[in-house]
């Protein structure tokens, strides 16, 4: 069954070039919803059927981390998958984002091929 | 460790390369105080850490309307929010492998979020000493220019 996508980047243009890897991956996927920052990514969480997360680290309000924080602790929401996408791949952040409960990360820039061989699993 | 002009240069090639499919050219880095691009948009990152500053991207109009287009895979005709958070989210990939790069020499920074401000006669400025480069690229969609003034620690 094609998985629900949920996409949380302060950048609307990585929003969409995320989309268009996605496609360009051949990976199979459903719906997908988009986020501005961790709080807006919370409220999406709430409201809506996500199977997957593919979260930026550096964004205003609520960053990356803050929201694998706030997200851990919410029933319901807290086995949700979610990836890092972004510039920031230094194995402190990287560590502290998975033992906040992420399951991988996708260095920026990235090509379809490296969605596919990163995310393929999972999808 | 390789100046810093090449860790510029080598993370907008890569950036190009694998998410904007323009093929670009990289010019001799300029260190006048006076040298410039001539820029209709100009997105900046803070950096700080053991490396501050400010990494910006300087684009004129056509540039930055033809590199937005090939990102989103789309025509763009006018400066509007996909221009600027595009140009944007460019300057935030290069600083990211800039740091990267750096970190691998145990120079460690972090990266504020990207600022993009619209005007021909933009230009950074910083205190005494700080040091200026801009690296120029040549593209089909016209030249643009990777400018960073910073302070090493």
């Amino acid at each position: 069954m094609a998985k629900n996508v949920l996409l949380v980047d302060d950048s609307s243009t990585m929003r969409k070039i995320v989309t268009r890897s996605l496609r360009q991956a051949g990976l199979d996927f459903g719906d997908i919803f988009e986020a501005g920052d961790g709080l807006e990514a919370l409220e999406v969480l709430e409201k809506e059927a996500v199977d997957i997360v593919l979260s930026d680290i550096n964004m205003p309000n609520m960053n990356g981390i803050e929201f694998l924080r706030e997200k851990s602790g919410r029933d319901g929401i807290k086995d949700i998958p979610v990836f890092m996408i972004s510039t920031e791949t230094g194995d402190d952040i990287i560590g502290e984002a998975k033992s906040l409960g992420a399951v991988g990360a996708l260095k920026k820039p990235f090509t379809p091929d490296k969605v596919n061989e990163v995310l393929g699993p999972f999808m | 460790m390789p100046p810093i002009e090449r860790y510029i240069t080598d993370a907008t090639l890569e950036v190009f390369s694998t998410m904007i499919f323009i093929d670009i050219n990289p010019g001799e880095p300029l260190k006048g105080q006076d040298d410039g691009i001539d820029s209709n948009l100009t997105s900046m990152i803070g950096l700080a850490g053991d490396l501050q500053g400010v990494l910006a991207v300087h684009c004129p109009e056509k540039a930055a309307l033809g590199i937005t287009g090939a990102m989103l895979g789309m025509e763009v005709t006018e400066i509007d929010d996909d221009v600027r958070d595009a140009i944007g989210e460019i300057a935030n990939m290069v600083a990211g492998g800039l740091k990267v790069a750096l970190a691998e020499n145990d120079i460690a920074i972090e990266l504020a979020i990207p600022t993009t401000v619209l005007g021909k006669a933009v230009r950074t400025s910083g205190q005494a000493g700080v040091s200026r480069f801009i690296v120029p690229f040549a593209s089909p969609v016209g030249d643009f220019g990777i400018e960073l003034k910073y302070v090493l620690h």
